[in-house]
């Protein structure tokens, strides 16, 4: 039978370091280099240096016995920058019993040698220290829940950087909150920019909106007499709305799609701002109406994704 | 599970061993010192002087009386563990790049370095146990590897065979006692050196690791590839865990390559995988360079990694390491 031993402190410390938030990684070895003079020991030029600065000053380490059975270590140091450093580290020792074969008991007992010769029993703060606690719990399917998990956040930190921008008013708000939905068309688009009045004066021909600007490939068929009702009216005969989109579906899918008709002049494909999926419906806005009338012909029914489009003109905004 | 920090050594830790009792952990790393250290507390033990290079390889005899290092000093040493005194240098023409004691001590092996002039080579000295007895310098058996030089090796049971690990990424079986390669198979991607090579507890099957980025366990009879183990980056070592069926990879981009990857962090760490399911369940993660080689105590309660950032962490499994089953494994064990 082995005899029972004692074997080690097992530095389960839990400690804490106050007045200084950084230890400063020198701290450990400038110590024990200090203590390992104290005992005798030849030291080289590098460090004899030190006896000269403030270094020496410094009160030596302190070690208080608590109540509560810990120990309390107060050592100093001062930092690359001068200040004065004060570690307080709280240590709590924990004697750990354990049977060993007589071998390794034997071993316990081998005397120090090389650079550890003479050396205190126990670990030294120079060449041990004990590292932040890891919880390691293994799982199965480790690989795809460490998977999820970045996903998941890279999702929500693309949300985060998301500016929310409506496409009408430029205010921060999404476009189908925007108190302007039904009064202004959204900007960039050709009837967009409204500056009653100071624009130049050449007139469109659209009359009745009093929009200045008139762009150039309208300015031809101003007259035309299919065109009344004010500018939001131009732009929806030339709109067509698609549903039954599949969700998975890009605007640039449905852009390069609609684009064999004709000039398309816009596609909003209506999307989740949850998931980013598209919410099933888009419109489609052509420079000219009969490009939109063909498109509409040629693409109700047309099957895209694993559904099939259907295609009619917008409805008029009220 | 609080880790051990041992920062004994100023440069990158090239190899970590635990002796038979698990109580010991020695460490070698570039800078010309080899460190005994205690594992249950961390506390050093002592220090071996006398290499003048960079150390690649350390072990420790069975009994825990002798150890044998080598390194770049194109030397070969023995020591005697307790006082930490020299017993024997060989010399050679090229660095030794590992060094392993047979399962009884009687006998020591060295892989040498391939350099111009000099074909890598495996060395096997008769050991005698006393330790005050003077060590033969005749060597008692050399394999000499023309095609591609060993990287590892390693013997088998019972001494039985050598086992070789080679840079073209190929595992060799030789016989123990005529040298004659038995024979040789190509186990990892071609050119993918094979960078470590440990045995499971009986040494009828041993795991590799290479920079293919993948390591596998292979049976020591006929080199039959039983699991693989697939991972995202270079690997430097790999070991078998005993008590539970776990294996331990350690690797990462080395510091020369770091320039043309990712700089991605947590590439460093040490990965669990499952021995038989070959999942990754796990990983520990701390140092901040790859890992360089990974040692598991012989009982299974803790392991210790040595990192390019010279530091050797010693770790004591805590309780959900040894709880965690699969469900399969929970059923078998209700039965």
């Amino acid at each position: 039978m082995p005899p029972p031993e004692l074997l080690s402190l097992s530095s389960n410390d839990s400690y804490t370091s106050t007045t200084t938030r950084r230890i400063h990684p020198q701290l450990h070895i400038k110590n024990s280099l200090k203590m390992s003079r104290a005992v005798g020991r030849t030291t080289d030029w590098a460090e004899e240096e030190d006896e000269d600065s403030p270094q020496a000053q410094l009160p030596p380490p302190q070690t208080i016995k608590n109540k509560d059975g810990t120990e309390t270590t107060i050592t100093y140091t001062i930092r690359e920058d001068g200040k004065k450093i004060k570690t307080t580290r709280r240590i709590k020792k924990t004697i750990v019993k354990r049977v060993v074969n007589p071998r390794e008991a034997e071993r316990k007992e081998w005397a120090k040698f090389g650079q550890e010769k003479s050396k205190a029993i126990g670990p030294q703060s120079d060449t041990t220290s004990v590292g932040e606690n890891i919880v390691f719990r293994p799982m199965a399917n480790w690989k795809a829940s460490a998977e999820d998990k970045s996903e998941n956040e890279k999702k929500k930190n693309n949300l985060k950087d998301a500016k929310i921008k409506c496409r009408i008013c430029s205010g921060d708000h999404w476009t189908t909150k925007c108190p302007f939905k039904d009064t202004m068309a959204p900007e960039g688009d050709n009837a967009g920019a409204e500056v009653p009045g100071d624009g130049p004066d050449e007139q469109g021909g659209l009359g009745q909106g009093g929009s200045s600007y008139v762009p150039p490939h309208l300015r031809g068929r101003g007259g035309a007499g299919e065109k009344m009702g004010g500018k939001y009216e131009r732009d929806d005969l030339a709109t067509l709305r698609v549903t039954n989109v599949s969700e998975i579906a890009e605007e640039q899918d449905l852009r390069d799609m609609f684009s064999r008709f004709g000039h398309v002049t816009r596609v909003f494909l209506a999307k989740d701002r949850e998931t980013g999926r598209a919410k099933g419906f888009a419109f489609v806005s052509y420079a000219d109406r009969t490009d939109a009338a063909k498109a509409c012909e040629k693409m109700d029914g047309f099957g895209f994704g694993h559904l099939i489009l259907r295609v009619e003109f917008a409805k008029k905004a009220t | 599970m609080r880790p051990i920090l041992l920062s004994g050594h100023e440069r990158a830790l090239t190899q970590v061993k635990y002796n038979a009792d698990g109580d010991i952990i020695f460490s070698v790393s570039k800078d010309h010192v080899v460190c005994a250290w205690f594992s249950h507390n961390g506390e050093r033990l002592g220090t071996y002087h006398g290499h003048q290079g960079a150390l690649w390889t350390v072990d420790v005899s069975p009994n825990s009386e002798m150890l044998a290092t080598g390194g770049a000093d194109n030397t070969m040493r023995l020591w005697e563990v307790k006082t930490g005194k020299l017993l024997k240098t060989w010399d050679f023409a090229t660095s030794i790049k590992r060094v392993e004691f047979s399962p009884d001590g009687r006998q020591l092996l060295g892989v040498t370095e391939k350099r111009s002039g000099h074909l890598g080579s495996i060395v096997v000295y008769d050991i005698d146990l006393d330790i005050e007895a003077e060590q033969t310098s005749e060597q008692a058996l050399r394999i000499v590897c023309e095609d591609s030089k060993a990287t590892v090796a390693g013997f088998s049971y019972g001494a039985r065979y050598i086992i070789a690990g080679h840079e073209d990424g190929s595992v060799s079986q030789y016989d123990a006692k005529t040298g004659e390669l038995i024979f040789n198979t190509q186990v990892h991607e071609a050119d993918m050196m094979v960078t470590d090579l440990q045995w499971s507890p009986d040494r009828t099957y041993f795991i590799t690791a290479s920079k293919d980025k993948s390591a596998k366990l292979l049976t020591t009879n006929d080199l039959e590839v039983l699991k693989t183990y697939q991972t995202d980056t270079p690997l430097n070592s790999a070991a078998i865990t005993p008590v539970k069926d776990y294996v331990i990879l350690g690797g990462g981009q080395a510091a020369m390559d770091v320039t043309t990857t990712s700089a991605r962090q947590g590439k460093f760490e040490a990965r669990f995988y499952h021995k038989i399911f070959m999942e990754e369940i796990g990983r520990v993660r701390g140092h901040f360079g790859p890992l360089n080689y990974v040692a598991v105590h012989p009982k299974g309660t803790g392991y210790a990694s040595g990192g390019e950032d010279g530091y050797v962490r010693v770790h004591h499994f805590d309780k959900p390491y040894f709880d965690f089953m699969y469900e399969v494994e929970r059923e078998q064990a209700n039965l």
